[in-house]
């Protein structure tokens, strides 16, 4: 990144207490602050013990649907080949 | 402001996040003129500034007072601001008035007349980032060498002496051009 200089009679245009006043707002700041503070201090889902417990069943449904799915297209395919082989016989 | 009061107050938020409120209104104009300096947009800067006194509330369990002013440490906060806000940035351009350019012509030699500006402005636009932070850290902010160092994560002895090997290299800059 490039700095550049600007030297003017004025320079940039110094805001009034006023102008700046308009923009000071504690309570947002600490709004701001507890959400940072929930966000921060959110437990990670593999910390929760119930979540995790309902991470680990998910996973392992997928597992065994997959498994059977694999198994079930196995024995379509062993059918096909008896059949065929019947067939030719 | 008494430091020991201002210790007080600090200690007090760092219990109690709701008392940092007076460390924000005492401090919010220093911050939100220090960012418009190189931000220029009141918009930008009032969401830098929101910005810097939240990382600051998040961050003041970890505090600890070293002798140097809070306000400093503030500034560090808000020039780290500045710095994510600049990284996607292919330049910055910085807008200095006379009178704050004045100490600085009159500490490299250059007579504060309008027409001398601008090898002055030329002359801090060679220098890369680190070096310009401290030029405008001790004139365009006016920080001690301490306040600098506190800002800058360096030793008030370093800030002095890095402070004026930039104003020798200012001083050649200038020679080079005239």
């Amino acid at each position: 990144m490039k700095q550049r200089y600007h030297i003017s009679p004025k320079g940039h245009k110094e805001p009034t207490e006023a102008e700046i006043a308009k923009y000071r707002d504690p309570k947002k700041l600490i709004h701001n602050y507890q959400k940072a503070q929930q966000l921060l201090h959110k437990k990670p889902i593999y910390k929760d013990p119930k979540a995790f417990l309902v991470l680990l069943v998910i996973v392992m449904l997928a597992y065994i649907l997959s498994e059977r799915a694999n198994d079930s297209e196995q024995s379509e395919d062993s059918d096909t080949t008896e059949q065929f082989e019947t067939d030719t016989d | 402001m008494d430091p020991q009061h201002e210790i007080a107050e600090i200690q007090a938020a760092q219990g109690d996040s709701r008392r940092f409120t007076p460390l924000y209104q005492r401090y919010f104009s220093d911050i939100f003129r220090f960012i418009l300096r190189r931000a220029t947009d009141h918009e930008l800067t009032a969401d830098l500034t929101q910005q810097t006194f939240l990382k600051a509330m998040l961050a003041l369990p970890k505090y600890e007072a070293r002798g140097t002013p809070f306000r400093a440490w503030l500034y560090r906060i808000a020039l780290n601001e500045l710095r994510m806000h600049w990284r996607k940035r292919k330049e910055v351009v910085v807008n200095i008035s006379f009178l704050e350019a004045k100490g600085l012509s009159d500490v490299v030699g250059l007579p504060s007349e309008d027409e001398r500006m601008q090898p002055l402005a030329l002359a801090l636009g060679r220098l890369n980032a680190e070096k310009a932070r401290l030029i405008e850290l001790r004139f365009m902010d006016g920080l001690s060498f301490a306040e600098m160092g506190d800002v800058l994560g360096i030793g008030e002895d370093a800030a002095k002496m890095r402070t004026h090997r930039v104003l020798t290299t200012l001083r050649t800059y200038l020679v080079q051009r005239a």
